[in-house]
């Protein structure tokens, strides 16, 4: 068997590819104005103990491939502190987007649960 | 162990090596972005904490370079773009494929940005040719110096919205920021630095040319089309409005008649659709000249 650590690695990059997505379209449903990439990673950010489970620089390529997608609209400006800012706003097609990626989630979820809930059944039987 | 923004940013590079320059540099551009916010939040939030040791932690959680560039590399192969319009599958047949390209937006765009060229061409060389000469002209003076930055950084702010239109219209990607300066340097310093730069020099050099490649698309392209629609409506001008489609000369109207007329509407048609091939092919070559002196490595 290969190093588990890579095996898992793996999975999670795998699971991630869409998951990142649909946080990101979520975030930027919610924002009252337009968010920079800083920002809406620190959103995605969580404890800063374990290794994070999304890491955040993978999540701009995923804010290039929503605005080449028209899910959601861009803007440079430029910040006193440091380099120009990209301002990120979702879409119409975006919040669309949003509904349909939702409900896919939630038949995504529920299916993976019952089928470990079956598993788990099975093998107590 | 990384040291420091511009460290991880060249180790970026290096993990990027063959990727396409507008993903490096955007790439690079994201990274910056968020290291230096990053940066800048630690230092107001925890000022005891050292750079060095608030970088580590902000790389904990933006990846490793090596992470982050297959990251960008898989969005380049397009493996996260699954909700990327379906392309239309490419007839093999040569009739669908030769006639197929007025469905072919890219085809109308480069067509548009041929006509387009000859405007921008000329507004990009007269404001080129301008400002180096009056920064030349005015450098024996002191405000010389300071016009000098301002002309460069409206080049480079030309050469990104030159960059935006190839991309609309020519379909290749290019850089969607200008390259960062650091702040915090003097007028003098920011002015070496920016005539140090390889990226002001291919970007002045693409204006200028842009000019004489403006005059000859435009020159082309409408001789081209007008001649095609010209022998297509032949027909039309001839029988139902009366008229030579081609003038006269000495008063004597120019015709095509009977089957040199039918031949000539088909011959129109094909040099119709042949133009667009062509301002697609040139589009594509026009693309990737704009990458290479507009993107900076």
């Amino acid at each position: 068997m290969e190093n588990p650590i890579l095996v898992d690695k793996k999975f999670q990059k795998e699971l991630n590819a869409g998951i990142a997505a649909l946080v990101l379209l979520y975030i930027l449903s919610t924002a009252e104005k337009a968010m920079y990439g800083y920002q809406i990673a620190s959103m995605v950010a969580e404890d800063r103990q374990s290794e994070p489970l999304i890491k955040q620089g993978t999540l701009y390529p995923v804010l290039h491939s929503l605005e080449d997608n028209g899910l959601l609209i861009s803007e440079v400006e430029p910040s006193i502190t440091g380099p120009p800012r990209r301002y990120y706003t979702i879409t119409g097609a975006g919040h669309e987007a949003l509904a349909r990626w939702t409900a896919t989630w939630q038949r995504t979820r529920n299916f993976v649960d019952s089928m470990l809930a079956g598993a788990k059944n099975d093998n107590r039987s | 162990m990384i040291t420091g923004v511009e460290d991880y940013l060249a180790q970026l590079r290096k993990e990027l090596a063959g990727c396409d320059s507008a993903t490096i540099r955007d790439a690079e551009a994201d990274a910056e972005e968020h290291l230096r916010n990053a940066l800048e939040k630690v230092r107001q939030t925890q000022p005891a904490v050292s750079e060095a040791e608030a970088l580590q932690d902000i790389i904990q959680k933006y990846g490793l370079p090596e992470e982050v560039a297959a990251a960008y590399r898989d969005f380049e192969t397009g493996a996260p773009r699954k909700y990327a319009p379906v392309k239309q599958e490419k007839s093999k047949k040569l009739p669908a494929r030769f006639f197929g390209v007025a469905a072919d937006p890219r085809a109308w765009g480069a067509l548009f940005y041929m006509f387009l060229s000859l405007g921008t061409g000329i507004a990009y060389f007269t404001w080129t040719v301008t400002g180096i000469s009056l920064t030349f002209g005015l450098l024996i003076l002191i405000i010389g110096v300071p016009l000098g930055v301002l002309f460069v950084m409206s080049v480079r702010g030309l050469a990104i919205l030159e960059g935006r239109m190839v991309e609309a219209l020519l379909g290749v990607r290019m850089p969607r920021r200008p390259p960062f300066q650091e702040k915090k340097k003097g007028l003098w310093a920011k002015l070496k630095a920016l005539v140090a730069d390889r990226y002001t020099w291919f970007s002045m050099l693409y204006m200028i040319v842009q000019l004489g490649l403006g005059i000859a698309y435009f020159t082309v392209f409408t001789v081209l089309i007008t001649t095609s629609l010209a022998l297509i409506a032949q027909p039309i001008v001839v029988y139902v409005f009366h008229y030579s489609a081609f003038g006269d000369i000495n008063g004597v109207p120019v015709l095509l008649n009977g089957w040199l007329m039918a031949l000539g509407v088909i011959a129109g048609i094909f040099l119709f659709f042949g133009t667009m091939h062509l301002a697609r092919w040139t589009g594509k070559l026009h693309g990737a000249w704009a990458k290479l002196m507009l993107v900076r490595l």
